[in-house]
């Protein structure tokens, strides 16, 4: 075994209790870490599925007649903005006004299909353009009523970026106290180890051999600690699975239009924590060695 | 040629001189005692010898290099040929006598067969063979002193520098201590004592510098703790 990590899992056992405590405190830092990614993971995915449904339907007048209506959807199907277009003729709408109110038969009875106005069910690749789309369609001739529901679609909207940015706030608050736990747990190894280290140096012991135990002991906690909280969520997931619970995937604000299975988003996830861990371990080492180790 | 060299070492601490101008050469294989009260600064030519403090001027020679600019590693490999013996052992209590020795081998990476031959050797030297599971606070004054002679011999230095090691031990072990540390001149490594135990310095006649108040005031061959 190399020198260096021999000599750490010497540091590990000799303070197993401190080492176990530090341990449990970075899981802790992790698990809330990962909640965290989870939430905004959840509400990001809430917000894409809301905004693929969103959609602007653009109802005909009657003197507008279908092979306009198509020309129309001709037109726009090549538009950038629009990820779908759908024409529902005037059966098409009976057809969905029966389905829906089929329990009311005398309704039934006092509606045909004539009444019902054909329509273009508009959906935007991104929520934000459902506006100005919605705009373009009200100022053709031949267009009766373009509705959609901009309010609620903006509100959601407003919730879920607040939602987002906080999110990411709050995940760089809990790096930042994951960092400082480092700190804190190498500096206490430290100063229960300052005579030891002094009398190294003394006798000849290079800067790399009294540094890299503690630094290498950063790491492996932070590694540890972020690897069990990831299994956790690894399994979590598994379990949502087994279930099927989100079963149409999870998404986050940077892939657009990309649902991953939960399993394979919680692998991400414990992939992220991971490196953030060993990441953290290493930087958080480093400072409370360069900072707080004199001899 | 000389292993240590001291030209002009002015040292100051918060404005005020701890060395001033202080010129000493030591050869090969001697017994040096540098004595003087306290304050006089002693402990200082210790400290700049391992590269612990650096001057405000003048130059530290070991094997006729200048140990001043020397970093890092440099100054490790440099403390691997100078052994140092604390007035205050500087042991490790959580660690048994052999492996209070062993440290010393540890940091230069030599193997465990290494360390399970040096360390009972040295041991021996100092005359610990028996108490190598002991621990240091089963030890009387002089025994630790011992094993810091050993530890500091561990990995078998040229020059063995003992900074006030009679000073907390009773006469008896200090005499003992003594005996060690002749013996150890005596197959070819060279010995720097600080110490005020006069008794010691004046029994061994060997070459005396005397400091006071931070500059040299005699350098005597066979001399005395007093002029």
């Amino acid at each position: 075994m190399n020198s260096t990590v021999k000599r750490m899992m010497q540091n590990i056992k000799r303070e197993r209790l401190m080492s176990t405590s530090n341990i449990l405190v970075m899981f802790v830092t992790f698990m809330v870490l990962g909640v965290f990614l989870y939430v905004i993971a959840l509400s990001q995915t809430a917000f894409r599925y809301l905004e693929n449904q969103a959609q602007v339907t653009v109802f005909f007048k009657d003197d507008f007649v279908e092979k306009n209506i198509l020309e129309l959807k001709d037109k726009y199907v090549a538009d950038k903005r629009i990820s779908e277009i759908k024409y529902v003729s005037k059966e098409d709408a009976f057809k969905i006004f029966s389905e829906i109110n089929k329990n009311e038969p005398a309704l039934l009875e006092s509606i045909s299909a004539s009444i019902l106005p054909a329509s273009l069910e508009v959906k935007a690749k991104r929520i934000s353009d459902l506006s100005s789309l919605a705009e373009e369609f009200s100022k053709i001739d031949g267009v009766e009523e373009v509705r959609f529901f901009k309010e609620v679609i903006e509100t959601f909207r407003f919730w879920s970026t607040t939602a987002y940015i906080i999110g990411f706030i709050l995940v760089g608050i809990f790096m930042l106290i994951s960092y400082s736990i480092v700190i804190s747990t190498i500096r206490t190894t430290i100063s229960s180890k300052g005579a030891e280290l002094e009398i190294m140096k003394l006798v000849g012991a290079t800067d790399d051999y009294v540094k890299s135990p503690l630094i290498y002991q950063g790491v492996t906690f932070g590694f540890v600690s972020s690897l069990a909280a990831g299994i956790v969520f690894v399994f979590i997931s598994a379990v949502a699975s087994f279930f099927k619970v989100l079963s149409f995937g999870i998404t986050f604000g940077f892939l657009h239009g990309l649902f991953l299975h939960p399993i394979v988003f919680s692998v991400f996830l414990l992939l992220f924590l991971l490196t953030s861990g060993c990441l953290l371990g290493y930087l958080g080492s480093y400072t409370a060695v360069s900072k707080y180790l004199k001899y | 040629m000389p292993q240590i060299e001291f030209k002009k070492i002015t040292k100051e601490y918060a404005g005020v001189k701890a060395l001033n101008e202080v010129s000493f050469s030591i050869r090969d294989d001697e017994f040096v005692f540098i004595v003087g009260p306290s304050g006089a600064g002693k402990s200082t030519i210790v400290k700049l010898l391992i590269r612990e403090e650096l001057p405000k001027s003048g130059d530290v020679l070991f094997k006729d290099q200048s140990i001043l600019g020397f970093c890092g590693d440099e100054i490790s490999n440099l403390r691997r040929k100078i052994g140092i013996v604390f007035q205050d052992f500087k042991l490790l209590e959580s660690r048994n006598v052999f492996d209070n020795v062993a440290i010393a081998l540890e940091v230069v990476d030599a193997s465990e067969r290494e360390i399970k031959d040096i360390v009972p050797n040295v041991l021996s030297l100092v005359g610990l063979s028996s108490k190598t599971n002991l621990f240091p606070n089963q030890l009387s004054g002089g025994e630790k002193q011992r094993v810091s002679i050993a530890r500091a011999l561990a990995h078998e230095p040229d020059v063995l520098v003992a900074d006030e090691p009679t000073g907390m031990i009773d006469p008896d072990s200090a005499d003992e201590l003594m005996k060690i540390l002749e013996k150890i001149n005596s197959l070819g490594t060279t010995v720097v004592m600080c110490t005020h135990d006069e008794h010691i310095v004046d029994r061994s006649k060997r070459r005396v510098i005397r400091l006071d108040d931070g500059k040299l005031k005699s350098d005597t061959q066979k001399g005395k703790y007093r002029e």
